[in-house]
C-alpha cells in the first residue's frame, strides 16, 4: 500500500513542475510508459497475497485513471495556450485589399436575351434563328408590305448590291417559320435589324428586336391580352397591366400598340413614362390573312397573333444606359461593368 | 396634326364629357394623342376699349399717349403702334391682366406712365398680324372681355401623324368629329354647303386631264372678291392648328384642308384661265409660292394652264406666278384627287413634303373634292356676300374608287375578338361609322363608305378591328390559351452559342462586344488588313462603310485598337453574322462566326497562342463535342502570322483559323501589344460529327503515377511523340500527360520532356513486378523514336 501512495505522491509532486508539452510527455513516459512507475505497479500484482489482490488492483487502476486524467487536462491546457499564442502572433490580414474575380462580361443584350428566351421556353415556345441578309420578298412582300407601299419608305432600308437587303424587322422571318410549322406554333425569333437612319442617343442603324408568334385554331384578341399580361409580368417580375390601342402595321389586322403599366412608377407617372403611367412597349396584332396565305396557310383555318419587343429599349430600361450607341461601340469600359448578368 | 376641340364641337355636341375622357377614349379607340394644350389659359382680362384721344409723346417720335375708355373710366396708355387713331376700338390689356402669360403692370415709357397696353393679334396669339394693334370693326361693349367674342379658350390636342397612316379620313376635323360622334354615340351634324347645282347654268371651265395619276379634278371660278382679311375665328383656328393666316383666299383653302382633309388650291383667275393636268416632260422647272425652284421629275402629274405653262406641282405645291396675292379678286379653285404613290414619289424626289402631299400620300377619298368646293363657297359667302360664282362646277372624274363590300358573320367577329357580340350591336357599331349594313340572315353584307374604302378597309379582319375598337379593347376579358402540351424542340445551336459566350466570359474573363455588319474600310486600309467582300451596301452614305464583312476579326482588331490606351490586356469576342460568298442564285451565304482577339503587353505571343488553343479545344470538346484538327496547314488569311498560325479543320472541312496577328498589322497598331486572333464558323462546328464518348471503367484498385523525363531533340513535334505513345499497347495506361518542358545549356540540342503516366489494373493491385515490366516496355517503346530517359 505504501508503495502505491508513494507513486501517487511523487506524481503529484512531479506534475507541478511540468511547464510545457515536452515535459508533459516525459512525465507520461515516466508513469505510464512501458517501464513507467504505474505500469510497473501492475507487474507487482502477482506478488500480492490473494485476498489483497483485488483491492490492490482497484487501487492501481484508480491511480492510473487519475494520472491519465491529469496528463490529459494539462495537454489540453498547453494546446489551448499554444493556439492562443498563435492567434496573438498572427498578422492581421487587410481584408479590404481588392480582389479580381477574373470574370469578363457578356453584352447586356446577351444576358437579357437569355433571360427572356428562358421565359418563352418555359411557356413552350421554340427559339428560331433568322438571317440578317434577307430577300425583298421575305422582308416586305411576304408580310403584306406590297411594292410601293409607304412602309418601304418609312423604314429606310439598307439595300445590297445583289438585290437583297439587310432585314429591317424580325418579321422578315415570319414566312419561313410559318412554312416550317405549317400550322400551330409558338415561336420567338430574336434578331438584329438594320435601318438606314442617322445615329443619335436613341437611334441606331443596327439594333435588336425580339418577335414572337402564336398560331392555332380560333386564337383571339382576348387570348393575346391574356398572353401579353402573363409574359410581361414574367419579364418584369411584377404584375403588369396592359392596354391596347389601335396601331397600324401591315402584317397584322387588327394591329395594336400595346402599353404596359410603367414599371418605374407603378403607373403613377414619372419621367420614364412621360407622366402617362404607361410604357409603349410592344406593337402586336392578329396575324394578317395575307401573311398566312403567303406562307401557304389557310387563314380561315388558323388564326394567331404576333408581337414585337423593342429589345434594345428594354436593355436600356433595364441597365440604365442612356445612349443606345454604346451597345455597338465596343467600349470595354462601358460594357465590362455589366458582368455576366444584366 | 393639331385638332381644335372648338372646331370639333361645331360638328358634334360633346357637352357633358370631360376633356380627359375625350382624349383617353380617342387614344384607346382611334389614334395616338401625343398631348394637349389648353389654349387661352395664359391670356385673361383683356377687354374691348375705345381710343378717345391720341396725343404726341413729348420724348418719342413713334410713341403716342392715348386716352382709352375702358367702359367705366379713361386710362392713359402709351402705345407704339403706327395705326392708332381716335375712335378706334381696340383690345386693351389693363393692369393685372395676362397677355400670353405675361402679367401687365404699370409701366413708364420714355418717362410717361402707361396703365396697360393695346394689343396686336400676334401679341394675343390669335393671328399673325404684328404691323399694328387690332382694329375692331364691329360693334362691341366697352369693357367686355374679348373672350366673349373671340374663341380664344380652346383645347388643342396633337395626334401622332404616324398613327393616322392608314386613315385618310382622319386628316381633317370633320373626320375626327365623326369618330367622336361614333365613340360617344352623339350625332354628327351635316356640313353647311352651297348647292353646286345652282351654278349649272354657268359656263364650264376648260379642264383637260392628261395624266393617269389625276383621278379627279373639280374646279370652279369665283369673282368679285373684295374681302382680304380672314375673320378672327378662322385666324385663331389656323393658328392653333399650326398654320399662319396669310390672306382670306389662301386661308380658306388651308381652312378647308384642316376641316375636310381635302387639299385645295386657288389660282388667280386672271392668270390661269383653264387647266391642263399633264404628265411632266423631262427637265421642267417650277418656281413655287415660297420662291424655290424645283425640277419636276419626268411623268409626275403637273398642273398647267391652258397654254401648258406649269402652274403647280400637283398635290404638292402651287407656283409663284399663278398664286393669289392681296390684289386677287377672282380665282380658279382646284379640288382634286391624285394617285397616292405618284404624289409620294414626286415629293420624295424633289425633297418637298407639304401638308397637301402628306394627305395625298394617304389615298384620299375622291368623293369629297366637290363637297370641299361647296363647303368653301358656303364659308366664303358668309364672309363676303358679294362674291360671284362665274363658272359651273367643272368636274373631270376619271378614276372612281373601288367600292368595297364585305361579307362577314357575327360569329367570325366574336370568335376573332374572343367576346360574344350580338348581331344588333355589330350592325349598330358599323352604322355609326357610316358603313351600310345589309342583314342577310346568315351573313352581313357591309358596304364600306368611300372615305374608308380607298386604303383602309378591304377585308373582314378590318371590320373586326372596327367592332373591337368600338367595343373597347379595355372591355375585352382576357382569355387563357388552350393548346396541346407536346414538348417543343429546343434550338441546340442557339444554346451552344450561349454556352460559348458564358464560357468565354466566365472562365476566360473575356468581354463580349457587338459591332456592325460592315467592314471598317478606312481602318483596315490604314493597318494593312485585307479582307474579302462579297456584298456591299448600295447606299453607304449613312453607315459610312459599304462592304459587308466576311470575317469578324478585323472588327475586333479595330475595337482592340480603340481600347488599347485604357487596358494592358484586352480579351474580346463577338459572335455574329458574316457573308462569306454568294450562292448559285446570287444570294448571300450567311455564316455565324465566333471571333476572338486577345492582346497583351505582359504576356508573350506564345502564351497568347496557347491561350487560344486552350479556348478552342474547350469550346469544341466541351460545348460542341466535336473533334477538330489543327496544325496541318498554316492559315493563309493575310492578316495573320504566316508561320505561327493554323487552319481549324473538322471532318475535312476548314471551319476557321487562329494564330498570331501578322507582324505588319501588329507594328501598325501598337508594337507593345502581342496579339492573337481566332475565328471559327459556329454553324459548321455545330454540324460536325459529334464525338461518341464511351465512359472508361475506373479501377477499384490502387493506381500508380510514374514520371519519365525524356530527352527530346529540338525540332521534334509533340504531335509525333503523342502519336507514338498512343501506339503503345498497354491496358495498364489509364492516362498520361506532358507536365513539363525543360531547357538548359547542359542539355544542348535536347529539351527535357516530363510525362506523368497513370497506370492501374482493372483486376488487381499492381505488384512491383508488374510495374517493372511496364517500365521496361514503355522505355523500349520510346527508344524506337530515339527518346531516351534523361540520366
Amino acid at each position: 500500500m505504501n508503495e502505491l501512495e508513494q507513486v501517487e505522491l511523487s506524481f503529484n509532486d512531479d506534475v507541478k513542475r511540468v511547464s510545457n508539452t515536452k515535459e508533459l510527455e516525459n512525465l507520461r513516459v515516466l508513469y505510464l510508459g512501458k517501464k513507467g512507475k504505474i505500469t510497473e505497479l501492475f507487474s507487482k500484482i502477482k506478488e500480492i497475497a490473494v485476498e489483497e489482490k483485488k483491492a490492490f488492483g482497484q487501487k492501481i487502476n484508480s491511480i492510473k485513471t487519475y494520472v491519465e486524467q491529469k496528463i490529459n487536462d494539462l495537454k489540453n491546457k498547453f494546446e489551448e495556450e499554444k493556439v492562443k499564442s498563435e492567434i496573438a502572433n498572427e498578422k492581421e490580414i487587410d481584408i479590404t485589399l481588392p480582389v479580381s474575380t477574373g470574370t469578363g462580361s457578356l453584352h447586356p443584350r446577351t444576358s437579357l436575351q437569355k433571360e427572356i428566351e428562358d421565359i418563352f421556353i418555359s411557356m413552350g415556345f421554340t427559339v428560331e434563328d433568322g438571317y440578317e441578309v434577307e430577300t425583298e420578298f421575305n422582308n416586305f412582300d411576304a408580310v403584306n408590305v406590297p411594292k410601293n407601299h409607304p412602309a418601304r419608305d418609312m423604314q429606310d432600308t439598307f439595300w445590297l448590291t445583289n438585290g437583297e437587303l439587310l432585314k429591317t424587322h424580325t418579321s422578315a422571318s415570319q414566312n419561313r417559320i410559318l412554312r416550317k410549322y405549317n400550322g400551330p406554333l409558338k415561336a420567338i425569333f430574336p434578331g438584329r435589324c438594320f435601318r438606314n437612319e442617322a445615329l443619335d442617343h436613341s437611334h441606331e442603324n443596327t439594333f435588336f428586336q425580339m418577335e414572337g408568334m402564336l398560331v392555332d385554331k380560333d386564337v383571339s384578341v382576348a387570348n393575346l391580352i391574356y398572353f401579353m399580361k402573363k409574359m410581361l409580368s414574367k419579364v418584369f417580375k411584377t404584375d403588369i397591366n396592359i392596354r391596347l390601342r389601335p396601331g397600324f402595321f401591315p402584317f397584322v389586322e387588327p394591329g395594336f400598340e400595346m402599353d404596359a403599366t410603367c414599371t418605374f412608377c407603378g403607373g403613377r407617372g414619372c419621367s420614364t413614362c412621360k407622366n402617362t403611367g404607361w410604357l409603349e412597349l410592344c406593337p402586336c396584332g392578329m396575324i394578317h390573312p395575307n401573311v398566312f396565305k403567303n406562307a401557304g396557310i389557310n387563314p380561315d383555318e388558323y388564326s394567331g397573333f404576333a408581337f414585337g419587343l423593342g429589345f434594345d429599349r428594354l436593355v436600356m430600361l433595364k441597365t440604365g444606359l442612356d445612349d443606345i450607341r454604346y451597345l455597338n461601340s465596343g467600349n470595354i469600359k462601358v460594357l465590362n461593368q455589366f458582368g455576366v448578368e444584366a | 396634326m393639331y385638332i381644335s376641340m372648338n372646331w370639333i364641337k361645331e360638328f358634334v355636341d360633346l357637352s357633358g364629357i370631360e376633356t380627359e375622357e375625350l382624349i383617353k377614349k380617342f387614344n384607346l379607340t382611334t389614334a395616338e394623342i401625343e398631348g394637349y394644350e389648353e389654349k387661352g389659359k395664359n391670356t385673361s382680362g383683356i377687354i374691348f376699349a375705345r381710343i378717345e384721344k391720341v396725343a404726341e409723346h413729348p420724348n418719342s417720335d413713334h410713341l403716342h399717349i392715348l386716352t382709352v375708355n375702358n367702359g367705366t373710366e379713361n386710362l392713359q396708355i402709351v402705345c407704339g403702334a403706327p395705326n392708332v387713331r381716335e375712335n378706334m376700338t381696340v383690345c386693351l390689356a389693363p393692369i393685372g391682366s395676362y397677355v400670353s402669360g405675361h402679367k401687365m403692370g404699370k409701366a413708364k415709357l420714355a418717362g410717361v406712365e402707361s396703365f396697360g397696353m393695346c394689343c396686336s393679334e400676334e401679341e394675343l396669339g390669335i393671328g399673325s398680324d404684328n404691323t399694328g394693334i387690332m382694329d375692331i370693326d364691329f360693334p362691341v361693349t366697352l369693357g367686355a372681355d374679348i373672350k366673349t367674342v373671340f374663341p380664344i379658350d380652346d383645347i388643342v390636342f396633337e395626334i401622332d401623324n404616324k398613327s393616322l397612316t392608314n386613315r385618310p379620313d382622319l386628316w381633317g376635323h370633320y373626320g375626327i368629329a365623326r369618330e367622336f360622334a361614333a365613340m360617344f354615340n352623339r350625332e354628327l351634324k351635316p356640313l353647311n354647303l352651297v348647292n353646286l347645282n345652282d351654278f349649272s347654268n354657268n359656263k364650264p371651265l376648260k379642264v383637260v386631264v392628261n395624266s393617269k395619276d389625276c383621278y379627279r379634278y373639280s374646279s370652279i371660278a369665283v369673282e368679285n372678291i373684295t374681302k382680304k382679311v380672314s375673320p378672327q375665328t378662322m385666324k385663331i383656328r389656323l393658328m392653333y392648328c399650326g398654320m399662319r393666316d396669310i390672306n382670306l383666299l389662301t386661308d380658306l383653302t388651308n381652312y378647308m384642308m384642316l376641316e375636310l382633309g381635302q387639299p385645295m388650291h386657288a389660282f388667280d383667275k386672271n392668270i390661269v384661265k383653264g387647266i391642263h393636268v399633264n404628265s411632266a416632260k423631262k427637265g421642267i422647272k417650277l418656281l413655287t409660292l415660297e420662291g424655290e425652284e424645283h425640277e419636276i421629275p419626268q411623268d409626275a402629274p403637273l398642273i398647267c394652264d391652258s397654254n401648258d405653262t406649269p402652274v403647280a406641282i400637283a398635290g404638292i405645291k402651287g407656283g409663284k406666278l399663278s398664286g393669289i396675292t392681296d390684289n386677287t379678286t377672282s380665282l380658279l379653285l382646284e379640288s382634286a384627287n391624285f394617285d397616292s404613290k405618284a404624289i409620294r414619289v414626286t415629293s420624295t424626289a424633289i425633297g418637298l413634303k407639304t401638308d397637301a402631299s402628306l394627305r395625298y400620300e394617304k389615298s384620299l377619298d375622291p368623293e369629297i373634292t366637290t363637297i370641299a368646293i361647296a363647303r368653301l363657297l358656303y364659308i366664303l359667302r358668309e364672309i363676303d356676300k358679294d362674291v360671284k360664282v362665274t363658272s359651273s362646277l367643272t368636274d373631270v372624274y376619271n378614276k372612281h374608287y373601288n367600292k368595297v363590300t364585305i361579307s362577314i358573320t357575327p360569329e367570325f367577329i366574336s370568335k376573332r375578338i374572343g367576346v360574344n357580340i350580338s348581331k344588333e350591336d355589330i350592325i349598330n357599331t358599323l352604322e355609326k361609322l357610316d358603313f351600310i349594313v345589309k342583314d342577310c340572315e346568315k351573313e352581313l353584307l357591309v358596304e364600306v363608305p368611300s372615305f374608308r374604302a380607298t386604303k383602309d378597309i378591304s377585308i373582314k379582319e378590318d371590320l373586326v378591328e372596327e367592332v373591337a375598337r368600338s367595343y373597347g379593347y379595355d372591355n375585352i376579358e382576357e382569355m387563357p390559351i388552350s393548346m396541346n402540351v407536346e414538348a417543343v424542340e429546343q434550338n441546340i445551336t442557339h444554346l451552344n452559342e450561349y454556352k460559348t459566350k458564358y464560357l468565354l466570359a466566365e472562365k476566360y474573363g473575356m468581354n463580349e462586344l457587338h459591332s456592325y455588319l460592315w467592314n471598317y474600310d478606312e481602318f483596315n486600309k490604314k493597318n494593312g488588313i485585307e479582307t474579302n467582300t462579297y456584298l456591299s451596301l448600295v447606299d453607304s452614305s449613312i453607315a459610312g462603310q459599304s462592304g459587308i464583312r466576311s470575317q469578324i476579326v478585323p472588327t475586333l482588331v479595330k475595337f482592340m485598337s480603340e481600347n488599347k490606351n485604357s487596358f494592358d490586356n484586352i480579351n474580346i469576342f463577338e459572335i455574329g453574322r458574316c457573308v462569306t460568298g454568294l450562292d448559285e442564285n446570287n444570294l448571300a451565304i450567311e455564316e455565324n462566326h465566333l471571333g476572338i482577339c486577345i492582346a497583351s503587353q505582359n504576356q508573350t505571343s506564345e502564351q497568347l497562342f496557347f491561350r487560344l488553343k486552350e479556348i478552342l479545344l474547350d469550346i469544341t470538346r466541351n460545348i460542341y463535342n466535336v473533334a477538330v484538327s489543327i496544325g496541318t496547314e498554316k492559315s493563309n488569311i493575310p492578316f495573320v502570322h504566316p508561320v505561327n498560325s493554323t487552319t481549324i479543320v473538322s471532318a475535312d472541312k476548314e471551319i476557321g483559323y487562329f494564330g498570331l496577328i501578322h507582324p505588319s498589322v501588329k507594328m501598325s497598331i501598337d508594337k507593345r501589344f502581342n496579339m492573337a486572333v481566332l475565328e471559327v464558323d459556329l454553324n459548321k462546328l455545330a454540324t460536325s460529327e459529334e464525338i461518341k464518348n464511351k465512359v472508361k471503367k475506373v479501377s477499384k484498385f490502387q493506381d500508380v503515377n510514374i514520371d519519365y523525363t525524356f530527352l527530346v531533340p529540338k525540332g521534334m513535334k509533340y504531335s509525333e511523340i503523342e502519336r507514338h505513345i498512343n501506339e503503345f499497347k498497354a491496358k495498364m495506361v489509364w492516362s498520361y500527360k506532358l507536365t513539363d518542358i525543360f531547357n538548359s545549356k547542359e542539355l544542348g540540342d535536347y529539351s527535357a520532356y516530363t510525362f506523368k503516366f497513370n497506370i492501374c489494373s482493372l483486376e488487381k493491385t499492381l505488384t512491383a513486378n508488374d510495374i517493372d515490366t511496364f517500365n521496361y516496355r514503355i522505355l523500349e517503346h520510346m527508344k524506337k523514336i530515339g527518346l531516351n530517359l534523361k540520366n
